[in-house]
């Protein structure tokens, strides 16, 4: 096992708000770390810190022993299904992942294409211009494009939002299948039972610092609880209070 | 960085067409050329004009056109990025931000391209027997080539702080509108020293006079024309400052705003 993410005292403010706070955790190789906290903790801010988009005031981060500054070297190897949504809406959904595959510098853009489309339920609806899609459909491309460039880290906040129970279950069956193939995957939730089913470990925040990290098992037992939900109310509200 | 440039290009020109949004621009440039050299064509008073004179006046109005068009449709090819959300996700990718801007400023120059090359048969059409229709044509893309990219470069410089298209382009139209309507007035008006001044830093008003300078008086080689093409290029100078600025600042802050 070794370290592929590393968050060593980062920091982040906006203005006079202190979204992250001295925050420090590390993330082994072949995990699915769930990353949870309650709302305005500072998930979202700690993942784009973590993949580069926003620049900590103070810290350090390393993904696969490279800081994150060097942006060539983490681009290639992580994918992100970040918190924006936006698409272009006038693309089709074979345009986009082609056009991103491109950006990534993939080889066989038309294979790597097609196969993720069948992964991602989208093969029917590939000349479709994006604009038609539903939610769900936009999200699940919005996966495909994460995937695109095969990383070893893969980032996801709140990847299951806006799909049916069918399609949460695909992407929860795609994710088992690629950490299973060895891809870590930070995943960040709101969903419990989601992170409680599929991640080995979890981190959670709250006002932006660690309040506890490790096993569901080790949590459990330390906070004498019997599920997830107990566990994290216990902790967020501890906290808070 | 090149294959970069080319697929953000690409993207961009696929856009502009997808969406129609060039090809409006496009047609509207067309029909303001066609009414302009038929009413410079025929109509009894306009005609009168010296065909010299005319062509000062159509030069003008193709610069004009133009540059408007090239506002409008540059302010909306970065902010559109924010607005909509898809700046996060190009920028997870190795795409660097030279390589987004001068992909964006490709596809700006690829609009100007386009409409200069609609321009042409007009510019054939009114400058025949005047010997001047090579000098007429050169100018013409020259200095378009030269404010398409000073405004194209001032409309992204305003583009990463504002990342909102509706700012950028207020910005930028009353930017253009401070240049033009000085350069518009006439000789009387330009008379006083603030207004000498102004006029000799004003790079519309130097394309304006460069412009007379060649299809009017004849004066049509680079030497004649060194002192109006000098704070032109001079204007682009500044504004390529202002983009490496705001790139830089935009390249440390992180994507997001803050």
């Amino acid at each position: 096992m070794n370290e592929v993410i590393s968050a060593q005292c980062i920091s982040k403010s906006y203005g006079n708000i202190k979204a992250i706070d001295c925050l420090s955790f590390s993330v082994q190789r072949g995990d699915f770390f769930g990353f949870l906290g309650p709302n305005g903790a500072g998930k979202t801010t700690t993942i784009r810190l973590l993949t580069g988009i926003l620049k900590p005031d103070d810290g350090e981060i390393l993904i696969n022993n490279h800081s994150v500054r060097n942006k060539k070297e983490v681009a290639k190897v992580i994918g992100v299904l970040s918190e924006s949504r936006g698409f272009y809406d006038w693309m089709t959904g074979e345009e986009y992942l082609r056009f991103f595959a491109a950006l990534y510098g993939i080889e066989n853009k038309e294979q790597t294409v097609e196969s993720i489309l069948d992964e991602i339920g989208l093969s029917d609806r590939r000349r479709s211009a994006i604009g038609t899609y539903s939610r769900g459909m936009k999200q699940r491309l919005g996966f495909g494009r994460s995937i695109i460039n095969n990383p070893e880290i893969l980032f996801l906040d709140e990847p299951t939002l806006g799909l049916d129970p069918q399609g949460q279950e695909d992407i929860q069956n795609l994710l088992t299948k690629l950490n299973k193939k060895g891809v870590t995957i930070f995943y960040s939730s709101h969903l419990l039972h989601e992170v409680s089913h599929l991640c080995s470990v979890i981190a959670i925040i709250n006002h932006g610092k660690l309040v506890a990290s490790g096993t569901i098992e080790a949590l459990q037992e330390q906070t004498k609880s019997t599920d997830l939900r107990d566990v994290f109310l216990t902790l967020t509200h501890a906290k808070n209070d | 960085m090149l294959k970069m440039i080319k697929h953000i290009w690409l993207k961009d020109i696929k856009a502009e067409i997808y969406t129609w949004k060039s090809l409006v621009w496009l047609l509207v440039t067309s029909i303001i050329f066609s009414i302009t050299s038929y009413l410079l064509l025929t109509n009894k008073e306009l005609s009168l004009l010296d065909q010299t004179e005319m062509l000062w006046l159509f030069a003008k109005i193709i610069i004009g056109t133009i540059l408007l068009i090239i506002i409008i449709d540059a302010s909306a090819l970065i902010s559109n990025e924010f607005e909509n959300e898809t700046m996060e996700n190009l920028f997870l990718t190795p795409l660097t931000t030279a390589d987004f801007v001068l992909g964006k400023l490709l596809t700006s120059i690829t609009i100007w391209g386009i409409s200069y090359l609609i321009s042409i048969p007009y510019m054939i059409v009114t400058s025949s027997g005047s010997g001047l229709t090579y000098a007429f044509m050169g100018y013409v893309a020259f200095f378009g080539t030269l404010a398409v990219l000073g405004f194209t470069m001032l409309i992204f410089a305003l583009s990463f702080p504002y990342k909102s298209m509706k700012n950028t382009l207020t910005t930028s139209f009353v930017v253009l509108l401070a240049l033009t309507i000085p350069a518009l007035f006439s000789t009387t008006l330009k008379n006083n020293a603030l207004a000498k001044i102004f006029g000799q830093i004003n790079p519309i008003d130097n394309i304006f006079s460069s412009l007379d300078n060649v299809l009017v008086d004849y004066k049509t080689s680079i030497g004649q024309n060194l002192t109006y093409i000098i704070p032109v290029l001079v204007f682009c100078i500044l504004m390529l400052f202002a983009l490496l600025v705001s790139v830089r600042i935009f390249s440390r802050r992180g994507i997001l705003k803050d």
